[in-house]
C-alpha cells in the first residue's frame, strides 16, 4: 500500500535534485530552468499527495496555481534569456560573471 | 480517517486495460515485422537502408542544432495562453454550483488573457519576420 | 461577506491593476511615445490608491485578504516607493533612448503584488501575490536590452528568485499538509498544540524563502550583483518597495500564523539579524561601485529592521515598521543623489572614487549625500537613529539586552563606510565635475528626502509612532 510518507520521500528528491541541479551544472542555463519546474513540480506531488490525504480540496487548487505561475516564470525566464543570449552569444553557466566582488 | 478517498482509482480500470490493449497491439504491429522479416530471411540492411529517414533528402546537420530564436517566443506565448485551459476545465464542471459569481469571474479573467494576446498582438509578437 | 463588500475592501488593488491593464493597451497602441502619460497617469493611479486606503478593515473572500491599519501602513509605504520609482525613470532612460512605456505599468503590477503580500491572511494569496511582485520585478531587472549587465542581472535575479519561491513553496505545501489548512488563522490553531518535525520544516523552508526575498544573510548573495546590474532607477525600487513589503508579509506570517512557534522562528531571526547586520557592514567596506555599497547597506538595514522583529513583541513589530518607513526614504534619497552622478558627457559613473571633493563642486548634493549616509549610519542627530534606537529599546524590554549590544557594536562596523563616503567627499581632492543637474524634481525630491531624514524628521515622530503602533496591534 503506498502511504503518504512515500509521496512525501518522492517529492522531497525531487526537491533535493532540482535544488542541486541548480547549483552543480556548470553547463547551461536552459538546465537551470528545467531544475526550477522540477522543484515546482515536487510541491505539486507534495499538494495533490496531502490533498488526497486530507480530503481536503485546497492542494488541488494550489497545485492548479502553482502550475499557472511556474508556467508565467517558464516564459519570463526563456524571455531573459533571450535577451541575454543575443547579448553575449552564450548561455553558459560559468560565463555569468560580469560582476563580482 | 481515510474512509473515503478523494479519487477513487478503481473507477479508472477500463481505461487502465485500454491503455494495455493499446500497447500490446501496437508493440506487436512493430515488433512482428520484424521477427518476420528475419524468419523469412529477407532483412539485408545496407548503409541506404540504415539510413535515417528525413523527408527524402539525407539529413545534413547535427539534430542538437541551435534553434531560431523566434521558436522560443512562440513557445513562450504558447506556454502562458495555453495554461488557461487548465482553469476552464474545473470551471466548466463547477459552472452549476458557483453560480453567477464563478461565471463572471472567469469572464474578467478570460478578458485580462484577450488584454494580454491584444498587446502581444499588436506588438508584433505573433508574426514570424 | 458578500462579493461587494470583498472588492470595496480590494479597492486599492483593483484600481491598480483595472489602471495597468487599461495602461498596457494604450502602451500598445500609443508605443513608447505615449510612456509620459503612461508614467503620469501610473503615478496618479498610485496617489488614488493610496488614497483608497482609507481606514478600509475587514476580511474579504472568506479570509484569503485582510485590510487592517497594518497591510494600510505597508501599502502606503510602498505605493510612495513605486512612485517615486516611475518618477525617476524618463530622465534615466531617455539619456539612453531606452525609455519605454512598460516601465511605469511593469511597477504598477508589481505593486498590486506587493498589495497582495502584505493583506495575505491565506498561503495561497501570500504565494500569488509575492509571484506577482516577483515576475515584474524580474522584468525590470532586464529592463535594458541592450545593456548586458542588465540582462546578466535579471537572469541572475530570475534564478535565484525563482528557487527562493521553490523554497518557500516547499515550506508551505508542508505547513498545509501538516496542519490541514492554508489559512493564518489555523495554521496558528494547528500549530497552537505543539509543533511536529513536519511543521517545524515547514516553517523553517518559509523562513528561508521569505529570507530570501528581504536579502537577510545567509540568502543575501543575489542582491550586490542585481543591484549593480538593474538600471538605477530600478535598484532604487528594488532597495524600496519590495523590501518594505517582503518585511511586512515576514512580520505578518511570523506573528499571524506562526504565532504559537515564537520561540522556533525567534531563533532564526535572531541568527540573519545577527549575520546580516555583521556581513552587511564588513563586505561593504571593500567596495568601489557606489551600488553594490547601497547594496550592502541595504542588507545591514534589513538586519536591523529584523530586530525589532526578533523581539516579537508589538513594540518590537511597531519598531521595525517604522525602520522600514524611514528607510525607503534614506535608501530613495540615497539613489537619487547616485541618479545625480554622471559625467560631463552625461554618461553614468558609478565608482565611489568619483565622487571625491563633491563638497566644492556641488555642495548641495553633497550636503544632502551626507545626510543620507550619516543617517544610514545611526548617528543621532539624524533621524536614522530614531528606529534604530526603537529596535534596540524593544530588545532590552523583553530582556534581550546582550543581543541589543551585539546590535549597537555591529552598527559601529556599519558606520565605517558610509563615514568613508562623507570623508571622500569633504576632505579629498575634487574629481572632475559631474554634469550639471537638469531635472527641478530630482533636486525637489532630494531636498525633501533629506529634509525628511535630517533633525527636522523628528518633528514627525508622533505621527510615525501612532501609526506603526497602530499596525503592530492589528496583529497582535
Amino acid at each position: 500500500m503506498i502511504g503518504i510518507q512515500h509521496y512525501l520521500v518522492v517529492s522531497a528528491i525531487l526537491f533535493a535534485i532540482g535544488v542541486f541541479g541548480i547549483f552543480l551544472n556548470r553547463k547551461n542555463v536552459i538546465i537551470i530552468l528545467m531544475a526550477i519546474e522540477l522543484i515546482l513540480l515536487s510541491v505539486n506531488l507534495n499538494f495533490v499527495a496531502f490533498s488526497a490525504y486530507l480530503h481536503d480540496l485546497v492542494g488541488q487548487v494550489f497545485a492548479m496555481f502553482v502550475l499557472t505561475v511556474a508556467a508565467g516564470e517558464a516564459a519570463i525566464g526563456l524571455a531573459i534569456l533571450v535577451i541575454y543570449f543575443r547579448g553575449r552569444g552564450t548561455i553558459a553557466v560559468d560565463d555569468i560573471n560580469r560582476m563580482k566582488g | 480517517m481515510r474512509e473515503k478517498p478523494l479519487v477513487d482509482l478503481s473507477q479508472y480500470l477500463p481505461i487502465l486495460l485500454f491503455l494495455g490493449v493499446a500497447l500490446a497491439i501496437s508493440g506487436a504491429f512493430v515488433v512482428l515485422p520484424m521477427i518476420v522479416n528475419r524468419l523469412t530471411g529477407t532483412a539485408k540492411p545496407n548503409p541506404d537502408k540504415l539510413a535515417e529517414y528525413e523527408c527524402g533528402f539525407p539529413a545534413f546537420e547535427d539534430s542538437r542544432a541551435q534553434f531560431d530564436v523566434r521558436f522560443y517566443l512562440v513557445a513562450i506565448l504558447f506556454i502562458v495562453f495555453d495554461l488557461e485551459a487548465a482553469f476552464l476545465y474545473p470551471w466548466a464542471v463547477s459552472l452549476g454550483g458557483i453560480g453567477l459569481t464563478g461565471w463572471a469571474s472567469m469572464m474578467l479573467f478570460l478578458v485580462e488573457l484577450g488584454i494580454g494576446f491584444a498587446y502581444a498582438w499588436k506588438k508584433g509578437a505573433l508574426d514570424w519576420e | 461577506m458578500s462579493m461587494i463588500a470583498s472588492l470595496a475592501l480590494t479597492l486599492p488593488e483593483l484600481i491598480l491593476s483595472t489602471g495597468a491593464l487599461l495602461l498596457l493597451l494604450v502602451a500598445a497602441w500609443g508605443g513608447d511615445g505615449s510612456s509620459r502619460l503612461i508614467s503620469w497617469a501610473s503615478v496618479a493611479l498610485l496617489a488614488i490608491a493610496g488614497l483608497s486606503l482609507g481606514c478600509a478593515n475587514g476580511v474579504a473572500f472568506d479570509g484569503l485578504y485582510k485590510a487592517d491599519a497594518f497591510s494600510n501602513f505597508a501599502k502606503a509605504l510602498v505605493y510612495a516607493a513605486a512612485a517615486v520609482s516611475i518618477l525617476i525613470a524618463p530622465r534615466f532612460f531617455e539619456a539612453r533612448g531606452a525609455m519605454r512605456a512598460e516601465y511605469p505599468i511593469l511597477i504598477l503590477l508589481s505593486s498590486v503584488g506587493m498589495g497582495m503580500m502584505v493583506s495575505a491572511t491565506d498561503l495561497l494569496t501570500l504565494y500569488v501575490g509575492l509571484e506577482l511582485q516577483s515576475l515584474a520585478a524580474y522584468v525590470l531587472a532586464s529592463f535594458m536590452r541592450r545593456d548586458s549587465r542588465s540582462a546578466e542581472a535579471g537572469l541572475k535575479y530570475f534564478v535565484l528568485g525563482a528557487l527562493a519561491s521553490g523554497i518557500l513553496l516547499y515550506g508551505i505545501s508542508l505547513l498545509y499538509g501538516f496542519t490541514g489548512t492554508t489559512q493564518f488563522g489555523g495554521v496558528a490553531t494547528a500549530l497552537g498544540d505543539g509543533i511536529s518535525h513536519g511543521e517545524l520544516f515547514g516553517l523553517v523552508f518559509v523562513m528561508a524563502g521569505l529570507a530570501f526575498k528581504i536579502s537577510a544573510v545567509p540568502f543575501h548573495m543575489w542582491t550586490p550583483d542585481v543591484y549593480e546590474g538593474a538600471p538605477t532607477p530600478v535598484t532604487a525600487f528594488f532597495a524600496s518597495a519590495p523590501k518594505v513589503a517582503a518585511m511586512a508579509l515576514l512580520v505578518r506570517i511570523a506573528v499571524d500564523a506562526m504565532g504559537p512557534a515564537t520561540s522556533s522562528w525567534q531563533q532564526i531571526v535572531i541568527f540573519a539579524a545577527l549575520a546580516s547586520t555583521i556581513l552587511g557592514g564588513v563586505a561593504a567596506i571593500g567596495q568601489v561601485n557606489i551600488k553594490r555599497l547601497l547594496a550592502y547597506s541595504s542588507i545591514n538595514n534589513v538586519g536591523f529592521a529584523l530586530f525589532g522583529l526578533a523581539a516579537g513583541t508589538p513594540d518590537g513589530v511597531a519598531a521595525t515598521m517604522s525602520y522600514m518607513a524611514v528607510y525607503i526614504v534614506m535608501t530613495l534619497g540615497s539613489f537619487l543623489c547616485v541618479l545625480q552622478m554622471r559625467n560631463a558627457a552625461g554618461d553614468a559613473v558609478e565608482d565611489i572614487a568619483s565622487l571625491s571633493g563633491l563638497s566644492r563642486t556641488r555642495p548641495g548634493l553633497a550636503a544632502a549625500f551626507a545626510i543620507f549616509m550619516f543617517s544610514l549610519a545611526g548617528i543621532p542627530p539624524l533621524f536614522g537613529f530614531w528606529p534604530k534606537f526603537l529596535v534596540f529599546d524593544a530588545l532590552v524590554a523583553i530582556g534581550l539586552w546582550p543581543l541589543a549590544m551585539i546590535g549597537i557594536a555591529t552598527s559601529v562596523i556599519g558606520a565605517f563606510y558610509y563615514l568613508k563616503i562623507v570623508k571622500t567627499m569633504y576632505f579629498d581632492e575634487p574629481a572632475p565635475a559631474y554634469a550639471p543637474s537638469a531635472s527641478r524634481m530630482e533636486n525637489g525630491l532630494i531636498a525633501l528626502s533629506a529634509v525628511a531624514v535630517s533633525p527636522l524628521g523628528y518633528l514627525a515622530i508622533p505621527l510615525l509612532g501612532a501609526l506603526s503602533m497602530a499596525a503592530a496591534r492589528a496583529l497582535f
